[in-house]
């Protein structure tokens, strides 16, 4: 999935690259001409007040939802194009409970190997002990036989991010991870993005504010009705000198 | 119960009881966890114009109604895909169109008395050759879902997920549909077409009041159903009671059942498994209530 230059040099694509990005819902425009780049080891935070177009970004950056005009490219190719899934790992805002079918934390969890996982060959070790490491991650392993609906809101957050990482994916998107999450939850969340961001993955997510997860973002954009109000990799700068203590 | 292992018909009907009780509820299980619990009530409606056009034409009315309910229930996929709001109306125009062409299509052949038996099961009239292709079109439908359970699960779970793990969303849905379609078609032979939905979902709402995870809810849901349609049948021949309604009836009886024992269930996991400090998101009650609200 590399692109040549024509200087002859070999560059990897950026995770997520979106220009004029717009979006129109039910008649009303949701992005107006969204510009972003997210390169490879971003900690992107994208902030905002409701309705701001937040989760509506990271949609359309994954192609769930359709731009009505620009364009947008994962590792280079158009969301349609694109085949390298196992490669992106998405956290959705919560655990929708369907018809009411319960499924237990492993098995929500193993859900997120499918990307890689031929449909013949059947669960294989690695696959387990993907699954493990994820739900030892998040600190849900002493739950891994409950049923994960009727887990605590925040105890569900961490199912989800559980699942993203079972896959292990290069980038992760998040869909306001910390939105209604108790302390511990909190707390489990900034240690799994820790780790994360140390290995070099490149992490978008979704927020209201940053709290303990402040010290590791790296940028943060503010949308505001569907623009780009500010997009300070500043803020970054000044965070990263100042371990642990937000502006 | 020897008695009625002397008839042969009742020996291919009980063999029958057992693969309708396995399909339906390994099918159902991801029916209702995707909220379609009337999926199978349409297809049924739809089966019985393809019965009316295998009957007129001369050739089986089982090959017409697999032929027609899976190209309904592709149609009806194709449907919900296009468009959440106009879906509705469409599917409604699709259930009474397949129910009236049926009605008319199967009047005037036999006294209306084989559309009576395909509305709400016969046995008696079911021979060995229908027990083959049933049996075929069963191994096919626990073939597809042992072998594409792992992205129908997440499929039903959240389909954006799924889209964004790379997973063929469209495929995937038709193909639950058109193997929903196929298991009507097995089992309306011995529960009737008007009722064969219900052996799809009745046993999987009875299973999750006990369970706690997807694969035991389908296992203990074919479990229940295998169960509820071999004795359903064997009263219906005791009793001499049409076998569709005495099957569903019975298996209303076991989600009773189930809603008494999970209730005592969950007090005692409650008592036993010490409080966590953060409140629950949702209820198993509420979960309850969902599936029987459709």
């Amino acid at each position: 999935m590399t692109v040549i230059h024509p200087g002859g040099s070999a560059a990897q694509p950026a995770p997520f690259e979106m220009t004029g990005g717009h979006v129109r819902l039910e008649g009303r425009d949701v992005l107006r001409g969204i510009d972003l780049t997210v390169e490879p080891g971003d900690v992107l935070a994208v902030m905002g007040p409701n309705g701001a177009g937040k989760s509506t970004l990271i949609k359309a950056l994954l192609g769930l939802i359709p731009l009505s005009s620009g364009r947008t490219e994962i590792f280079g190719a158009a969301p349609a194009r694109f085949r390298d899934w196992k490669r992106i790992g998405y956290v959705p805002q919560r655990l929708p409970m369907g018809g009411g079918v319960p499924a237990t934390v492993r098995e929500v969890v193993s859900s997120g190997r499918v990307a890689r996982q031929s449909r013949w060959r059947p669960t294989s070790a690695a696959d387990r002990a993907a699954v493990d490491s994820a739900l030892e991650a998040v600190g849900l392993s002493h739950r891994a036989r409950d049923s994960a609906h009727l887990l605590s809101g925040g105890q569900q957050q961490r199912v989800l991010i559980a699942r993203a990482l079972a896959g292990e994916p290069e980038v992760f998107v998040m869909d306001e991870p910390t939105a209604g999450v108790d302390a511990a939850s909190q707390a489990a969340l900034a240690r799994t993005l820790r780790d994360l961001t140390a290995a070099g993955r490149t992490v978008v997510l979704v927020t209201h504010e940053l709290g303990p997860l402040a010290p590791l973002i790296t940028r943060s954009i503010v949308l505001d009705h569907g623009r780009m109000a500010n997009d300070s990799a500043a803020l970054t700068a000044h965070l990263s000198t100042e371990t642990g203590t937000p502006a | 119960m020897t008695e009625m292992l002397q008839y042969d018909f009742m020996r291919i009907a009980l063999v029958m009881a057992v693969l309708i009780g396995l399909t339906a509820p390994a099918v159902g299980t991801f029916i209702v966890q995707r909220k379609l619990s009337l999926l199978g009530d349409g297809i049924g409606h739809i089966a019985l114009t393809g019965i009316g056009l295998g009957l007129l034409t001369g050739n089986s009315p089982i090959l017409g109604a697999l032929l027609v309910s899976v190209l309904g229930a592709v149609a009806i996929e194709v449907l919900r895909a296009r468009s959440r709001s106009g879906a509705d109306v469409a599917l409604a125009l699709l259930f009474y169109g397949g129910l009236a062409g049926g009605v008319l299509l199967t009047n005037g052949q036999d006294g209306g008395t084989s559309l009576q038996s395909y509305l709400f099961g016969s046995i008696s009239s079911v021979s060995a050759t229908d027990l083959y292709v049933v049996a075929g079109l069963a191994v096919a439908v626990l073939g597809i879902v042992a072998l594409f359970g792992r992205e129908l699960f997440l499929l039903c779970q959240d389909e954006e997920v799924a889209r964004a793990a790379g997973l063929p969303v469209r495929f995937l849905s038709i193909l639950i549909a058109a193997t929903a379609a196929v298991t009507v078609v097995i089992s309306m032979r011995a529960i009737g077409l008007l009722l064969v939905s219900a052996l799809m979902v009745v046993p999987v709402a009875a299973a999750q009041q006990l369970t706690r995870g997807f694969k035991s809810t389908m296992l203990v849901a074919m479990g229940i159903g295998v169960l509820s349609a071999v004795s359903g049948l064997a009263g219906s021949f005791e009793y001499d009671l049409p076998p569709g309604p005495s099957i569903v009836l019975l298996a209303l009886a076991v989600f009773v059942a189930a809603v008494i024992g999970g209730t005592v269930l969950r007090r005692m996991r409650t008592r036993t498994v010490p409080a966590t400090a953060d409140r629950p998101a949702r209820t198993s009650v509420e979960a309850e209530a969902e599936v029987l609200g459709g």
